[in-house]
């Protein structure tokens, strides 16, 4: 540990080094707030949290971005939502080239496309996709959360790239090493709460960074219109003995036609777990293969501008889950959940759009409590940017 | 909350706008068109285009280091031609906010800016 705190001490030693003293610091703040209305009309017990967020949440962020010099540059964010405050970014990026960027500090690894957007104010319904959620889904403690809640923030060191070939298409790289998620020993899945919680200053708990890339390419197909496929992955243990793992791919797609885009991205991840106490488990333990399950999710969603004020969206996204569960669990072997949403955004004043959707959910099991395997559920939200 | 009271919130919102979160085009001189175009086509593939119109930024040298830092942006898709229309739409719109706050014009290193920045950039990132 005392090497990698050594290592860092001296990076931002040689980044300050660089710095111009001679030029000007630009700074520029920007900030963003959402207040949303969750109102499920189909589940009464839904109320009762933690089984969903039902009622108004409020999501803040202010985000400052200092120019040192032309090379170095530094990013701070802080948000306050669901989870008080959080350091989403803290981070220095070093640029040698447009092509080469270290970034160290803390900051959410370059993964998929949706990683960009993750503010509501870049968004334009009110939660983000079933694959990325972070806890607005509904019976999100029986799935214990999304494929890969999104912003991930996270402290390590990512190298960064764009490079333009020819005048048309646009590539993009980063390779990354991150602490990583982490849970306590002999776990059955990720600790989403212990992965985000500053009580042990954000030190990694296994020691084995989690690494991970991305590469996509942009493609202008005209004055208003260009496409992004990209892929992306990270892997690394999550145990404090290094004894389980996760490993998430994603692919993803972006069209935009001029006032038209549609947005596609598939995701996977495949975790183990211990299998010491086999009769925690809802289904005997195989001899092969026994220990991990995946889950798999994916959303498409068209975004139409109809005027300079209102933009109409469709979603269709879900998530599927084979695998063990533990013996509580309402899940089975496999389980599976559809959303379709419809919503809209419309523009109060520049800065300020009110965001209204709709989501009816089909189940694959009946909610223990309500017995249904439908849910319907309603979006109302302000969302502010500066 | 009552649906009276739901639909009043409803009313009430609504009256307030519409308000176009890019800018009245009408307002812009004829010959930065299409650059706005570029700008507005550009700039809200990641974000809405209120993030750089409230930034209030009235100085050249902060926006070519504000556009710098978006086109390296991962599928930004700004290219440097883009770049280029960019920073003259943005150069006229802080020219007009300085105008309206009655603010100093930039020092002349600064006016000079966009092109010569943008190629500079460029020669950098060629190197």
């Amino acid at each position: 540990m005392k090497r990698v705190i050594l290592f860092f001490a001296v990076l931002f030693a040689a980044l300050l080094a660089v710095v111009d003293p001679a030029r000007a610091i630009e700074r520029n703040f920007a900030g963003s707030a959402q207040l949303d209305y969750h109102f499920v009309p189909t589940n009464h017990e839904a109320k009762s949290f933690p089984k969903a967020f039902d009622g108004f949440t409020m999501e803040l962020a202010g985000k400052l971005a200092v120019d040192f010099s032309e090379r170095v540059s530094a990013n701070l964010k802080v948000c306050y939502g669901c989870h008080g405050f959080e350091a989403d970014m803290m981070y220095f990026d070093f640029r040698v080239a447009d092509e080469l960027n270290f970034r160290v500090g803390r900051f959410s690894p370059d993964f998929g496309a949706f990683n960009l957007r993750h503010d509501p104010a870049n968004h334009r319904l009110s939660d983000k996709p079933l694959p990325y959620d972070m806890g607005r889904m509904l019976r999100l403690r029986q799935w214990n959360m999304s494929v890969l809640p999104s912003p991930f923030p996270d402290n390590g060191l990512e190298i960064n790239g764009t490079k333009w070939l020819g005048s048309s298409l646009q590539m993009d790289y980063a390779v990354y090493a991150v602490s990583g998620f982490k849970a306590d020993a002999q776990p059955k899945d990720i600790d989403f709460k212990l992965s985000r919680s500053p009580q042990s200053y954000y030190v990694d708990n296994n020691g084995r960074p989690t690494v991970g890339g991305r590469l996509a390419f942009t493609l202008k197909l005209g004055d208003a219109s260009d496409a992004t496929l990209g892929g992306s992955a990270m892997g690394g243990t999550y145990d404090p003995e290094n004894h389980e793992s996760y490993y998430i791919l994603g692919t993803d797609l972006t069209i935009r036609l001029d006032k038209t885009t549609f947005r596609t991205e598939y995701l996977t991840r495949r975790t183990t777990f211990d299998i010491t106490d086999r009769n925690s488990f809802k289904y005997v333990i195989g001899s092969t293969r026994g220990d991990f399950f995946e889950k798999h999710g994916a959303y498409a969603e068209v975004e139409q501008s109809l005027t300079p004020d209102l933009d109409v969206l469709g979603r269709i996204d879900g998530m599927y889950r084979v695998g063990n569960v533990e013996a509580q669990s309402e899940l089975g072997r496999r389980a599976s959940v559809f959303r379709y949403t419809v919503g809209m955004a419309y523009a109060l004043e520049r800065g300020l759009r009110m965001k209204l959707s709709t989501e009816l959910w089909e189940w694959s099991f009946r909610d223990a409590d309500s017995g249904r395997k439908l849910d319907v559920s309603m979006h109302a939200a302000l969302a502010g940017s500066f | 909350m009552t649906k009276t009271e739901v639909l009043l919130l409803a009313v009430t919102l609504f009256a307030c706008g519409p308000k176009n979160e890019g800018l009245d085009t009408s307002r812009i001189p004829s010959d930065l068109r299409s650059d706005y175009d570029v700008f507005a086509q550009r700039c809200s593939k990641c974000h809405s285009l209120s993030r750089p119109l409230q930034a209030n930024i009235t100085d050249d040298q902060q926006w070519i280091d504000y556009v710098n830092r978006m086109r390296r942006q991962p599928g930004s898709g700004i290219s440097y031609d883009d770049q280029t229309h960019i920073l003259r739409f943005l150069k006229w719109y802080a020219a007009d906010l300085r105008a309206k706050n009655g603010s100093p014009p930039p020092a002349a290193s600064a006016a000079s800016l966009p092109t010569n920045a943008v190629a500079e950039e460029k020669d950098a990132g060629d190197q």
